[in-house]
């Protein structure tokens, strides 16, 4: 019996046809695009829910800060106001983002798809880049609804661009690899929550970081959520925002740490 | 042969009423609540106190120097919250976890009356949230030295707070038989609390309209009785307030009797 399965004749039949491996830049961008079409099937269900939500938390919170000022001074409005699309971009990044992927864990989604021919990095790219696209509708209505109920005049410049693209991706990938570096989801939840909890009340966001004491001020010169906020407002104010240079190369580190781990732990073979 | 099976059936010593069959099921089930609570219990005290915590003295980095009137409105307001968090918003969310898990079915089959299982399910939120709501005094009061008056009012208040609180979430879970929906409505019943009724803030700084909306809600009364109970000075509403909530205990309590003695 055995002759017949180790006999030379039967090893063509085991090579999957189309014969050669394939590698090389465009069967990336072919596994990219095949990628893309796999990650927004399993998504299409929930975009719609997923922008809802965001806009409810991003434009909900921006009513809700308002509420705990006495008075609403220009400065206070257009803080508050520039915070928004920040505000809506965390809920995504760092809830929505490791929910997905500890429910993909859970279903055993990594596991088949890293079986498909396929390299890994198109799948993570192609994630990457759905969610940052996701991320936009949610903080541009967040912030329209921050205009409306603040009355506030907004001067937007070019830097907008690069400023929403790099969070937005930022966030992604920082959530990602979070989620896929951490084993027990039970842990992934506890830092997720408490990151939410410790975000939207002890990080600068709409409000100005030099209300901070020294220590928590240095903290977040570190941590990205306050370079988040300096960039957004670097867009769409001017005069309000400084160091913004710095910010963007905060989030870049951010970024690129984000794809760093998660190219390491989609790299391992377990 | 027939009447010694019926023996055989019935379980030894007999049908007990009263109150003191009342008073030991009391007990047991609290030890049964703690129990399965277990280690989740030092957590949501811990989690209580720290969230409390940290927003009595986060508040303050809104503000370049807070005012002393919005540090006594947040650390007035966070009390309630503390209460209200277990039984509003863990509570339901436990009972989802017991019917995908089965054991929702199975806590109903037990010989105890649904009433004194509610009151031992009251007793243990309200042992939850107390700690977190001294902590929170405490704290807000070393950090801004407040002018609390506490009066012999925070009795009631404490209680009826937990009470209603307990109450509707037990509504909540007992009327929901779909757990996400339950997880759903837990998840805007934080936001609306934290954010959308006047706890933490004074009720002038909302749009009319969605003051006269939390008229008819009890966090905003749940709100002016702690307030009224830690604080000296006129308090006008008290009475209304312990009416709202009272009726809003009354319709939930009801409610959850209701959904709890049918029979499907």
């Amino acid at each position: 019996m055995s002759a017949v399965i180790t006999g030379t004749g039967r090893r063509d039949d085991l090579l999957p046809s189309g014969s050669e491996l394939r590698s090389g830049f465009p069967y990336w961008m072919d596994s990219l695009r095949s990628m893309l079409r796999y990650d927004w099937g399993g998504m299409r269900p929930w975009v719609g829910m997923m922008v809802v939500i965001q806009t409810m938390m991003g434009a909900g919170m921006v009513l809700m800060y308002g509420f705990f000022y006495p008075q609403i001074t220009t400065t206070t409005a257009l803080y508050i106001a520039t915070g928004a699309p920040t505000l809506a971009l965390i809920p995504l990044g760092f809830v929505m983002v490791p929910n997905a992927v500890m429910m993909d864990k859970l279903h055993g989604t990594f596991d088949y798809v890293w079986s498909m021919p396929v390299p890994r990095s198109a799948h993570a790219v192609s994630t990457f880049s759905l969610f940052t696209v996701l991320a936009v509708p949610g903080m541009v209505l967040a912030l329209l609804v921050a205009i409306w109920r603040y009355g506030i005049h907004l001067s937007l410049s070019p830097v907008l661009i690069p400023a929403v693209l790099l969070c937005a991706l930022m966030s992604v990938t920082v959530g990602y690899a979070l989620a896929l570096a951490v084993k027990n989801p039970l842990v992934t939840n506890v830092i997720v929550n408490a990151l939410i909890f410790v975000v939207l009340l002890f990080s600068p966001i709409v409000y100005p970081a030099s209300q901070l004491p020294g220590w928590l001020y240095d903290v977040h010169r570190v941590l990205p959520f306050e370079s988040m906020a300096t960039v957004m407002r670097a867009g769409l104010t001017t005069g309000l925002a400084t160091d913004v240079g710095l910010s963007f190369l905060v989030l870049g580190v951010w970024a690129a740490a984000g794809c760093a781990v998660t190219a390491w732990v989609v790299g391992r073979r377990a | 042969m027939a009447s010694s099976d019926a023996a055989l059936i019935l379980p030894p010593g007999g049908v007990e009423r009263g109150i003191g069959r009342s008073g030991r099921d009391f007990v047991s089930m609290v030890r049964w609540h703690l129990a399965s609570l277990r280690m989740w219990l030092v957590t949501i005290v811990i989690v209580q106190a720290l969230s409390g915590v940290g927003f009595v003295l986060g508040i303050s980095l809104f503000f370049h120097r807070i005012p002393q009137s919005a540090a006594l409105f947040v650390t007035t307001g966070v009390p309630v919250i503390n209460l209200l968090i277990v039984g509003l918003v863990l509570g339901p969310q436990l009972v989802a976890n017991q019917r995908t898990a089965g054991s929702y079915e199975y806590l109903q089959t037990l010989p105890v009356s649904r009433s004194v299982t509610a009151a031992a399910w009251y007793t243990v939120c309200l042992l939850c949230g107390l700690p977190a709501v001294v902590v929170s005094l405490v704290v807000g009061q070393l950090r801004y030295d407040l002018p609390l008056h506490i009066s012999l009012m925070i009795v009631p208040a404490v209680l009826l707070t937990s009470f209603a609180g307990t109450m509707l979430g037990y509504a909540l879970a007992h009327a929901i038989t779909r757990p996400m929906v339950t997880l759903l409505i837990t998840q805007m019943l934080i936001f609306i609390v934290f954010g959308f009724a006047p706890i933490l803030f004074p009720l002038q700084r909302m749009p009319a309209w969605l003051a006269d909306v939390n008229w008819w809600f009890p966090f905003r009364h749940m709100a002016v009785v702690m307030r009224a109970a830690l604080t000296s000075g006129p308090n006008p509403g008290v009475s209304t307030a312990y009416a709202v909530i009272g009726v809003w205990t009354v319709v939930a309590a009801a409610l959850a009797g209701w959904m709890l003695g049918r029979r499907p």
